[in-house]
Parts: C-alpha cells; structure tokens; sequence
C-alpha cells in the first residue's frame, strides 16, 4: 500500500515533468483511436449509402467481363427494355423500372469547366427514377422532362454555384447534351463525392447509350411480404435467360458494391496505424528516457528508501505504479483525442467534397478499449528498463553524492552489440541490392531495415560521442565558450541523447529513404520516357475514362504542323498460341508510326514487321510461355469480329513499365476482321510535331480539344511534371502522417531538455553567478538541442538514404533503375531539423533564464 | 577604516579608492505587515581595498544576505551598494550580470565547478563567457600560487574536495577581479584542506593585493582575515582587527550568551 502511495505522489509531484509524456501516449493513443473511428464510421456510411441506393432486386446484363467493367468503347453494356416489362410481370413484384446509368460521361459548364470531383469520385449520368428518391429528394425546381432539362445533385451545385436555369452540357461517347438546369437534388445520405447529373429517361437513353429502348439495368421493388431472395428467384424465371441476365438482391449488391470500397478502406486504416505505430515506438523512447531521468534525479531518495528497507521489488513496482498512472491518464485522453480527430479527418473529407455526417460516427466498444490497453502496455513496458535500473540502486546511494560513473563494461557489450547488429543489417541491405528476385530481395531489404534501425538505436549513445563531436567542430566551435559548453552537456549523458536523438533519427530515416526512392522513381519514369518516347503529345482522358470520339480525332487532325498522328486502340480478343493455350489478352491497334512514339526494344525480330499485312508482335513473356519464335502464326479471334492467323513478326523486350507485354498490330489488319461500327475508339492519341513546330502545334492541339474538355493534351514536359506531381502528392501524404512521430519526437527533446535544466539548477545558478548572462544560458540550452536534434537528423538521414539505396537497386528489377538522391530535400530536412531543435529549446531554455540564481545555487 | 592603499593593483583602471565596496544603509525584509521579516537592517559597512575581511555572526543573523547583496546575487529593499563607484542596487540584471563575471570573483561553500570543464577550463570560465583571453603569464602565476600545475586536465570528479576548492579559488582569481566573495569556502573541508585553502586567500591578499570578503562561522577561518565584521540580527554588532582564532571564538562566546540572556 505505501508502494501504491509514494508511487502516486510521486506523479503528482512531477507532473509537469510527465505531461510531455502524456502528450506522447495521447497522440499516439488517439492516432489509433482517431483511425478506428473514422474508418468504422466510413464504413457504416458507406453502409447507409450502398443499402440505399441498391433496390431490393437489380437486374443488370451479364457481360464477359463483369458487369461493373467500363468497357473499351465507352459504351455502357445495356439490356432491352422488354426486359424490364418481362421482369414486372414477375410474381411479388411491386414495381420494375428501368434505369440508365452511365460513368462514362463529363459535365462541364458554360465555360468548359469540369463539374467533376477532383479527388477521383466518378461523374455519373443517368434517368431519374423512383428508386433514386430513396436516396435522394428533390430540393428545389423538378426532375428533367425533355431533352432540354437536366437535374443536378446539390453538392456539385453548391460547389460551382450553379442555379436553375443554367447551362450544363454532358458529354458521353455516344451523345452530346446541352440543357437547362430545372432542378437539383439533395442526397439523403452520404454523398461519397461523385458529380451526379439526371436526364429525363428518353434522352439518357439515346445520348448515353446510343439508342432508344434500352436500358443499363432494372430495378424490381417487392410487394409487403416478399422477401428479396424469393423476388430474386422470381424475376430470374420471369427473364428467363439466365446467361444474359446478373439479378442481385439488395444485400448481394451492397456487398459487393462495399467489397471495393472496403478493401480501399482496410488499406487506409493499415497504413494509418502502421504510422500510429511508429509514432508509439518513437514515444517508447521518449518514456524510456522521462523515466530514466526521473530516476537518476532520485537517486538519492531511492537510495533512502533502501537504506530503511524497501526492496528491490518494492522500488521497481513503485516506478511501474508511476507509469501505469502515466499509461492510463495519457491513453484516457488519448480515446477522448482520437474522436476529436476522426471528426477532424471527417471535415477534411468533407472540405475535400465528400459529405460525411457526424451522425454516423460509429465508435465500436472495441476502439477505447484496444487504445487504452495499447497505450498501458506501451507505457509500463518502457519504463520497465528504468525501473529496473531504480531497482538496483544501492542503499549507499543515499549518502554517495548524486551521479554515479557510466558502467564502462555495459558500454562495450553495447557497441558490440550494436556492431553486429548493425553489420548484419548492412549485410542484408547489400545482399537486396544483388539479389536476382525481388521476393527474396524485398526479405532481405526489410531484414536489413530492422536490423540496422535496431543497430543505431544500440549504438546510438556510442555514435552519439562521435557525432556530437563532429557536428560541435563544425557547428558550435563558432559561438565560442557557449558553443563548447553546449557540446559538453550534450556529451555528459551519451545515452540520454542518443535516445532522444534516436526517437528523432526514427521520423527522418523513414522521410530520406520514401524521399530518395520517390525521386528515383520520378527519375526513372523520366528517363525511361526520354529513353522510348519519340511522340512530343500526348491526348488522354482528362478524368473520367472515356475513349476519344472520332470528331475529336478528327478535330485533332486537322491541326497544321503536325508530322503524324498516332491512333492507339485496345481491341479484345481472344489469342490462341501454337501450343493451344487459349488467352484472353486483346491487342493493341495502332498505327505504325506508333513505334517512333514509343520505341521498344525487341528480343528478336523487327518491329516495323509487325505492323505489317496479318502481322504482329507479342511479348517476351508471353512468347517465352508458350515457346513462340518470330514467324509462328497465333490465332487471334476478335470479340465482335472475325477471326485471324497473324504472323509473329517480333518479340518484345519486357524490360519496360509503358505497355509491358503489350501486343502490337497494324489498325489496318484489325480492321480487316472487326466491323467499323465494331471498331473501339481511340484510348489514347500520340502526335509528333514537325521540326521547329512543337510551340505552335502544341497550342494549336490544346484550341483543337477546346471543345472537347473531356480529353488533355500534353507536351512531354507536362506528361512529366504530371508524373512528377501524382509521385509528390503521395510523398507529400506520407510526410504528413511521419510527421506525427516527429512531433513526438519533438516531444522527446524538449521533454530531455527540460528535465536537464532541472537536473543542472545548480549548475546554471553557479554560471549565472560567476557572470553568464541569461541570453548566453539560452543560446547555450538553445545550442545543446540543436545539437541533439542534427545527431539524430544526420543518424536518421543517413540511414534512410541508405535504405533507400538499397531499395532502388531492389526494384532496378522492376524497372527502377536511376538511382536519385534529393539531395535539395535531405538537406532542407538536415537544416529544418536544426530549427527543430531551435523550437524544443525554446520552453526550457525560457525557464533556465528565470531561474533565480540564488535559489539555483541553493538547490540540494 | 581607511588604510593607505601601498598595494600596486593589478588589472582594471587606476585611480581607485581605498574602498572597494560599500553599503550604506541597506536595508533587506522578505514578506510585509505581520510576517515581515528583516534579513538586513540598515547596514552601513565599507570593504577596504587589498584586505581580507571576513564576515561572521551566527545562523540567521544576515551574513549571507549582506554578501550576497555586495555581490550583486540578490536586490535589496532599500540603501545603496557601491562597488567602487559604481550604484549596483539600480543595476538591471544584464548589466548586473556583466558587473560579476567583470569585476566580482566568487568561491561558494559546495558546487563551484562545472562537472562537464577541466580544471583549466573551469578556471577561465568566466574570461571564456566575456570572451576574454585570460593573460597568460597571471594565469601561470594564479595556477602555480594554488599548486594546480599538475592537474589542469583533470574533471572536478577527479579531484579532492580541497582540490577543487584551489580550482574554485583560482577561477576567482584568474579574471582578476576588484573583490572575491567567498560563501563558507572552507565549510565542507577537513581542517588540512582548509587551512590550505585559507593560506591561499591569505597569499592572494598578500601577495596580489587581492580584495576578499568572506563569509564564515568557522573562527578558525576567520583568524586568516585582516578584518572580521560581526553580524547580528542583520546589525553590525561588532568588528575586530587582525584577529587570531581565540580571540574570534571568545567573541563569539561573547555574542552566544548576550542571545541567550536577551
């Protein structure tokens, strides 16, 4: 019992020096929490939504492929409207409507803006029907009653500011809509972002489905007392053709509809707690080094507490007492934090155009108790070293002056340790970088990971002597007396500092190797393009994928300065190789000249053959699969169209990441077996501009798709930068979930800081009392941080650059094969790091310059 | 009070006083109304130039207080300090600061080196922090007067008690400063490192024509001043002129019954 009570005053006589810790636990506990909630409460959302806008049975045309595919020319895959007579006359069936929904559309305003989500919600076009009001209802003016009129969801109404009566024009492959705002409607639940425009049924069905009476699915609503099962069956005999039809109850539907979405949310929330993670290994040595500290200041008092006879035991458990109360009052906050920020992820959402209620926030029972229980267990085991260590202090303590002299053996069984450690991890980072399969090679890169990020964190303290020096030679020697004592006090406690600059060293390492493997990927990806691509632009969907409809093909066309143009299909069809094997792989249609746009190496044959009469190329591996040489004919039958023998004309290299595998014929020769109604359309167009032309060719191309705002154009420039921004973005995420554990690393220099300002009272009385002015004594404790956190940046810099490294060579397999530092990057971090330092500082070295320099000196 | 200044000086400017630090009714309360308590009570004292005075008086009787205000440690409530002719009880902190790593050397009874600095290091601390260069010749000299030659190197850790106090009393000489304040210097020796450390402050005075205040209880200590002010009740009582240790305890004797009779 007085175990239980010395230990609880204890805590609360230092709880200022346990609050930077509790910060630490809180964050950690409440990433995870805040993780929890918010993907649970997107799930049950995502619920809402899916269970509101399935009817209770959907009829949809079962296609080769999955009903839910785009298909290649853009056309969504319909069902006759007889079907949907047929399936009302089913029995238990209330009501059977058909319904025309198409994704293959932009809408734009006036000025050619694109009403679509930015953030990669689809755009959706489609009919109103009744089934729609269950989700939706009709805020103000009415639903589309001619080709002239079309209603528009209130999200993207309010997003654009748009108001009835305006113009929006919906541009499918099949038809071109300009019409009237009449109405707009409000979602009754979630709005995952998509841009959702209604047109009356008619016209949807000529414009977005290219002809009258037909429709992309069915939905049947049961009379009281049906069950969807049974309405199912019903319908199903009802239609009859079993293979032409894919019926789905409302349940199956909203599965699979969540199947999709669920696995994108399960990868989220494992990547945030992976991050929440991190954050809570750095923490670890931000309460190692709390209760270290706390304990060293004790010294004294434990060795009291000894000498009138606690036990060891009693003296550990009092510590561990310490840090449950830490581990329980952090974690506590922690779960009430983590709600706060689920909600704050929820209004960044929303900002970002997806309309999350707060309502739905969905809190399991599992959540606070898996945050506590984390953020207890986290806690308690990283104070049990220092307990331990309070454990062994010796009565005589006591009576012996504060401060006993570093154990000289345990510092050589360190480095040893250390060493090996670190060896090995280096000898498993080299073995990646040669290794001839990435499956082994990525085991022995995250072998080396750990090992070497085990490694520095053992010889840390040991590294900690050389570096500090290093960097005070460097840095310090310049401020003079100060510089010099700053370096000394960050050298007293090797250990200490290795620690806190280790927690540091975490963050950064993980920030160096994304960064060098993110720039070598961008490097790569550029010079592979410099290396293949003959075409200077490039036209491409802008958002939504749709393939480029023939006026605008031959609006393009028509530009002046241009050299050649080429047209790029994917045809489907089906390939059967000399050996039989029968694969559903398609080819690629182009024209010749696409082999200047994008040069590829061949293994054998000449891929100017290839484009010729009945011919064709294949790729290494699929060549090498099924033992084909140049001059084998492969059966190719062409889904909607004839079937063809083509003659292998060469074999391409797989040594690429454009159109690896990808098998090549003339346009020609696929149009001599498909039928030009048939025939997809272009996916993508290439141009190459005549010498001296490229500026004026490339306006003239982007004034051509002026009216055409679905498709982009881009010079090779743009492509990369293009390439350059997708792979920053992703970097720019990852940076700011790593943040988190710098934060809390942060945490720890201060937290290190303070409690040494607090150890040194007498010395810093002393100082200002032989003549050390106060600005001196901050810019020393200022100086001392820095330090500490440029060791633990230049430790964790250079461990993850060589991580990366090691990463580069292994994916050089996967074609990343330019290995580029960033370097502007990994010194903004080694200088922003010395600011870091700069802004722990500041707190602790504020409260050593009002410290009183007669009480300091006084101080026991 | 105002013995003819013989001494050459060495650093700072010429033309000096004979007096090198002086109170004039200073005054020093903690608290107000009931619990008001008076540390300092009107003292009136001169410092004379180039002698060893030591303070002595018993617990709570001011002593410390009075240093620590000559010196610049802590603000009184009323009266003026002159150290030379400089006013320090209007002094802002910086200047204050400036005042004792310039012109003030300090020996405190416990804790006077930086664990972190050598013994060298320690001792040109203060012309370090100004940003000074110590002259090299003084410094021998200061260095050999202590006998530290052998231990420069060395870590306060690696030091005797009475080591370190030479090492403290060194610093305090090295920056050759106007006055040392010394806090019990000798209270945490044996009686050998003491008197070693006594003999040292006695040669300085002799020797360097160094001024030294010092505060003790110890009237062993005491008998090595040329001058020893007596304190009570932050009054002073009483002063003594070249005292030995008898003389010191018997009028300590002196004060401890009239404390008790009164």
């Amino acid at each position: 019992m007085t175990v239980w009570k010395t230990s609880r005053r204890n805590f609360f006589a230092h709880k200022g020096r346990m609050a930077l810790s509790a910060v630490a636990v809180l964050l950690s506990v409440a990433f995870v929490c805040g993780t929890l909630v918010f993907t649970d409460t997107m799930n049950t959302t995502f619920d809402k939504l899916f269970a509101a806008t399935s009817a209770d049975v959907t009829v949809s045309p079962r296609t080769a492929r999955g009903a839910d595919e785009l298909p290649a020319n853009g056309e969504p895959v319909s069902l006759p409207a007889a079907a949907v007579e047929q399936a009302g006359k089913a029995d238990g069936v209330k009501t059977a409507e058909g319904a025309v929904t198409s994704m293959s559309v932009t809408v734009v305003d006036s000025h050619n803006k694109n009403m679509g989500s930015s953030t990669g919600a689809p755009t959706i076009a489609g009919n109103w029907t009744q089934n729609d009001l269950r989700s939706m209802e009709i805020t103000s003016g009415h639903a589309p009653r001619g080709p002239t009129e079309v209603m528009v969801d209130a999200d993207t109404a309010d997003k654009h500011h748009l108001k009835i009566g305006d113009e929006l024009r919906t541009i499918a492959v099949t038809g071109d809509i300009r019409a009237r705002i009449s109405g707009i409607a409000s979602f009754k639940v979630t709005n995952p972002g998509a841009a959702v425009v209604y047109l009356d049924t008619a016209t949807a069905q000529v414009k977005l489905l290219g002809k009258p009476d037909v429709f992309t699915h069915i939905s049947v609503t049961a009379k009281p007392g049906v069950s969807d099962a049974q309405l199912k069956k019903n319908v199903a005999t009802a239609l009859g053709d079993s293979a032409a039809y894919k019926l789905r109850t409302q349940q199956e539907a909203a599965d699979a509809n969540k199947d999709s979405m669920g696995s994108f949310l399960d990868v989220m929330k494992y990547a945030m707690l992976g991050f929440a993670g991190i954050a809570f290994l750095v923490g670890i040595f931000l309460i190692v080094n709390t209760f270290s500290m706390l304990v060293a200041q004790r010294t004294r008092e434990i060795g009291l507490m000894r000498a009138i006879g606690s036990s060891r035991k009693q003296v550990n458990r009092s510590v561990l007492i310490e840090a449950l109360f830490l581990g329980v009052v952090g974690s506590l906050l922690g779960v009430g934090a983590g709600i706060g920020v689920a909600v704050g992820l929820m209004k960044l959402m929303n900002s970002m155009g997806m309309n999350l209620s707060t309502e739905d926030l969905t809190i399991a029972w599992t959540t606070p108790v898996l945050g506590l229980t984390l953020g207890i267990v986290v806690t308690v085991f990283a104070a049990y070293i220092p307990a331990r260590r309070a454990g062994k202090i010796s009565p005589m303590a006591a009576l012996r002056d504060a401060g006993t002299p570093a154990d000289g053996r345990a510092g050589r069984v360190r480095a040893a340790i250390g060493l090996v450690l670190t060896l090995a991890g280096g000898a498993a980072l080299l073995a990646a970088t040669r290794a001839d399969k990435s499956s082994e090679g990525s085991l022995f890169l995250g072998a080396g990971v750990v090992l070497t990020l085990i490694g520095f964190i053992v010889i840390g303290p040991l590294l900690a002597g050389f570096v500090v020096r290093v960097l005070s030679t460097v840095v310090l020697r310049m401020f003079g007396p100060v510089g010099r004592m700053a370096e000394r006090n960050a050298l007293r406690n090797p250990r200490r500092t290795g620690a806190t600059g280790a927690a540091l060293m975490i963050g950064l390492a993980l920030v160096a190797c994304l960064s060098v493997v993110g720039s070598s990927m961008v490097a790569s990806a550029t010079e592979e393009l410099d290396r293949s691509v003959g075409a200077d632009f490039i036209v491409q969907p802008s958002g939504n994928p749709q393939p480029i409809v023939p006026q605008a093909a031959k609006a393009l066309k028509a530009v002046p300065g241009i050299e050649h143009f080429t047209d790029y299909k994917a045809v489907s069809a089906k390939l059967t190789a000399p050996d039989g094997a029968v694969e559903d792989e398609g080819v690629v249609a182009a024209d010749p000249t696409y082999r200047d746009d994008l040069r590829r190496e061949t293994v054998s044959g000449n891929l100017a053959d290839a484009y010729g009469k009945d011919a064709m190329s294949v790729g290494d591996a699929y060549a090498t699969r099924h033992r084909i040489k140049v001059g084998d004919r492969i059966t190719v039958a062409f889904k909607d169209g004839g079937t063809a023998r083509l003659k292998v004309a060469a074999i391409t290299s797989d040594d690429t990441n454009v159109d690896k595998g990808a098998m090549y014929t003339n346009i020609t020769t696929a149009e001599k077996y498909v039928p030009a109604d048939k025939m997809p359309k272009n996916m993508i167009m290439f141009a190459k501009a005549q010498d001296g032309k490229e500026k004026e060719a490339y306006t003239a191309l982007k004034d051509a798709l002026a009216a055409y705002p679905q498709y982009t154009v881009q010079n090779q420039a743009d492509f990369k930068q293009d390439l350059k921004d997708q792979i920053g973005q992703l970097l720019n995420i990852v940076y700011g979930l790593l943040a988190l554990a710098i934060i809390v690393a942060v945490l720890g220099v201060v937290n290190t800081l303070a409690l040494s300002v607090v150890e040194r009272t007498r010395e810093i009385g002393l100082m200002r009392a032989i003549g050390l002015s106060r600005r001196q004594l901050r810019r020393m404790i200022r100086l001392e941080s820095v330090v500490i956190a440029l060791f633990g940046a230049l430790l964790g810099l250079g461990l993850g650059m060589g991580w990366g490294t090691a990463a580069q060579k292994l994916l050089a397999l996967e074609g990343l094969g330019v290995l580029e530092i960033p370097w502007p990057t990994i010194l903004t971090v080694f200088v922003g790091s010395a600011f870091v330092g700069l802004f722990a500082a500041l707190v602790p070295a504020f409260r050593a310059g009002r410290m009183n320099v007669l009480n300091a000196i006084a101080t026991e | 009070m105002t013995t003819a200044v013989t001494i050459p000086r060495h650093g700072g400017t010429g033309g000096r006083t004979a007096v090198a630090a002086r109170a004039r009714q200073v005054v020093k309360a903690y608290g107000a109304g009931e619990t008001r308590v008076v540390a300092l009570d009107h003292v009136d004292v001169d410092i004379a130039r180039g002698q060893f005075t030591a303070i002595m008086g018993p617990s709570g009787s001011g002593k410390s207080t009075l240093m620590h205000c000559l010196a610049g440690l802590d603000t009184v409530s009323s009266g003026e300090i002159y150290l030379d002719e400089t006013e320090i009880t209007q002094l802002k902190d910086k200047k204050l600061t400036q005042l004792r790593r310039d012109r003030i050397g300090f020996i405190f009874q416990a804790f006077n080196l930086l664990p972190t600095l050598n013994a060298l290091e320690n001792i040109t601390l203060p012309m370090d922090i100004a940003g000074r260069k110590p002259d090299a010749g003084w410094l021998r000299q200061v260095v050999e007067t202590v006998g530290l030659a052998e231990r420069l190197k060395h870590r306060p850790t690696e030091l005797s008690g009475g080591q370190q106090q030479r090492v403290a009393v060194a610093r305090a000489l090295a920056a050759r400063p106007e006055i040392i304040f010394g806090d019990e210097p000798t209270g945490n020796l044996d009686s050998r490192a003491g008197a070693e450390v006594l003999t040292f402050l006695r040669k300085s005075v002799d020797e360097l024509g160094q001024t030294i205040v010092m505060v003790t209880h110890d009237p062993v200590a005491a008998s090595y001043a040329d001058r020893v002010l007596y304190l009570a009740d932050g009054r002073i009582v009483d002063e003594m002129h070249n005292p030995t240790a008898d003389q010191v305890l018997d009028r300590m004797k002196d004060f401890d019954a009239r404390g008790r009779t009164s």
